[in-house]
């Protein structure tokens, strides 16, 4: 991206009004490492959000709650109660790249192959949004379509929440990449809800293999009121054949990828629920 | 031709400087403009680490970073950590294994190690790994830079004393 201008605002009320004045001639600007990839034939003027008290970790009653300008170096460092966004933290990208880039700036603009939106779906995370006063969304509703759409108008994004998994709730995640720092050719993550061994409710999500990352339904639907053993992992994953539209590329084919996904989701699903029996912190 | 239009202050290995810049213009060209040359170009898209310094005490790609983004910040290079005549810890060991082929990636490795060093305590593989897992060598194959890294870590852990050995950065 071309720049020709850069201005650091010192409050969200004044980097909502330069973005607002500016229109599309302005983009917030967070570790700036996507913006380095983003073709524009028009400069524009660059609005550092990293200088607005946007970096931080909290736990606020049943949430995480993190700040939008937080490093993803940071949340693969942190620590909490039944904590499990470390994971897919660690797993993407380089050192260097974590410890630049924010939760933000990963989800403000989704690339198909971003990691987060699928984690965020099947946590059932909320967003919160700047428009002179901040709202809250469900995953669902901001993933629901390119989240760049939210931010035209020059609103922001301010914080990411997590539930705080309960008791008898686990959580698993699954990136295949074909070495450590690659781009993912799958990203799955699970949530379950676990009672006396039967999966009270599935939150299933997918991305990469996909055109854009979204929920997979038809496996949710296919683990709701059943036992949580492989058996039953298997056949609700091999329902994703279905639920979306996979996509080959790298020489692979696109039936090749389904079956990628397949075993990721399987492999998830019983992170999951070993981590709603109980696992070791 | 380059056309300043701007200024950014960052304290550059210990130094407070003021540098003429423009709105686009990337940390490394600024820094290699400047003879900050012991940071390399290699891939200018954020792959490879030859570029690595530290911003505020973390690795960081300076290809990728604006140089206006680094304002106010402490900015560290590879002149910071050794010279030719004066070489740091890990630059000896490098030396000592054989460790060094085209030399490209060497300094983006020596700031990764920087980083390392100065953040964590306990220096188990996977700690290691994962500050190391920014930089590319092409030449080598990573064994010799491993076997001088380790060597460089295991003396520098076994000069601290035992009370302080507790991980405090990264956890897996
Ligand atoms: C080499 C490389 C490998 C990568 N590999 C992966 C990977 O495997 N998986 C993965 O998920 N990601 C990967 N990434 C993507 C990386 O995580 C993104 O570049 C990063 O998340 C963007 O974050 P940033 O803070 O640098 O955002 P920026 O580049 O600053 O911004 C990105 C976009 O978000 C907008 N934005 C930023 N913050 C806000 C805000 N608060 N409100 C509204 N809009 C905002 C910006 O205007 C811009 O459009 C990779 C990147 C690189 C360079
Ligand atoms: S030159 Fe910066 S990572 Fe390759
Ligand atoms: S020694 Fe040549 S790239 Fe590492």
């Amino acid at each position: 991206m071309k720049l020709s201008e850069f201005i650091r605002p010192a409050t969200l009320a004044e980097a909502r009004k330069a973005l607002r004045a500016l229109g599309p001639k302005g983009m917030p600007l967070a570790g700036g490492t996507a913006l380095h990839f983003m073709q524009g034939k028009t400069p524009v003027t660059a609005v550092d959000v990293t200088r607005l008290g946007l970096s931080y970790i909290r736990q606020k009653g049943n949430y995480f709650v993190i700040g939008a300008a937080t490093p993803l170096s940071d949340i693969q460092r942190y620590r909490g109660p039944r904590w499990a966004m470390h994971e897919i933290c660690r797993r993407i990208s380089t050192h260097q790249i974590r410890n630049v880039s924010t939760i933000g700036g990963n989800i403000a603009r989704v690339f198909p192959w971003a990691d987060l939106p699928v984690v965020l779906l099947a946590m059932d995370a909320r967003l919160v949004i700047y428009s002179g006063k901040e709202k809250e969304m469900t995953a669902d509703e901001y993933f629901s379509a390119q989240p760049a759409r939210l931010f035209r108008g020059g609103d922001l994004l301010t914080a990411v929440k997590i539930p705080v998994l309960k008791a008898h709730h686990g959580f698993g995640s699954v990136k295949v990449t074909r070495n450590a720092a690659a781009f993912s050719l799958a990203t799955v993550a699970a949530l379950l809800e676990l009672k006396d061994g039967v999966i009270k409710a599935a939150r299933v999500a997918a991305g990469s293999a996909i055109p854009f990352p979204q929920r997979l339904k038809p496996v949710e639907a296919a683990l709701v009121g059943k036992e949580a053993v492989t058996a039953v992992f298997k056949e609700a994953a091999a329902a994703a054949g279905a639920a979306a539209k996979w996509v080959g590329g790298e020489g692979m084919s696109a039936d090749y990828i389904r079956q990628l996904a397949e075993v990721s989701i399987l492999d998830a699903l019983e992170r999951a629920a070993e981590f709603a029996r109980g696992r070791a912190e | 031709m380059t056309t300043t239009t701007h200024t950014v202050t960052f304290t550059i290995n210990g130094e407070k400087k003021t540098f003429a810049t423009r709105p686009d213009e990337k940390l490394l060209t600024l820094l290699r403009r400047e003879g900050y040359r012991g940071t390399k170009y290699g891939c200018g898209q954020g792959t490879c680490g030859a570029c690595t310094v530290l911003l505020d005490g973390r690795a960081t790609y300076a290809c990728l970073l604006y140089a206006m983004q680094a304002e106010g910040r402490k900015v560290r290079t590879i002149e910071s950590v050794g010279t030719f005549d004066k070489p740091g810890e890990f630059q000896k060991e490098l030396v000592a294994a054989g460790a060094v082929q085209c030399g490209y990636c060497i300094p983006g490795m020596v700031m990764s190690a920087t980083a390392l060093m100065e953040t964590e305590e306990v220096f188990e593989d996977e700690i290691v790994k994962e500050y190391m897992d920014g930089n590319l060598c092409r030449c080598t194959g990573y064994e010799k830079i491993w076997v001088a890294l380790r060597k460089t870590l295991d003396k520098q852990a076994s000069a601290k004393p035992a009370a302080k050995k507790t991980a405090k950065g990264a956890k897996k």
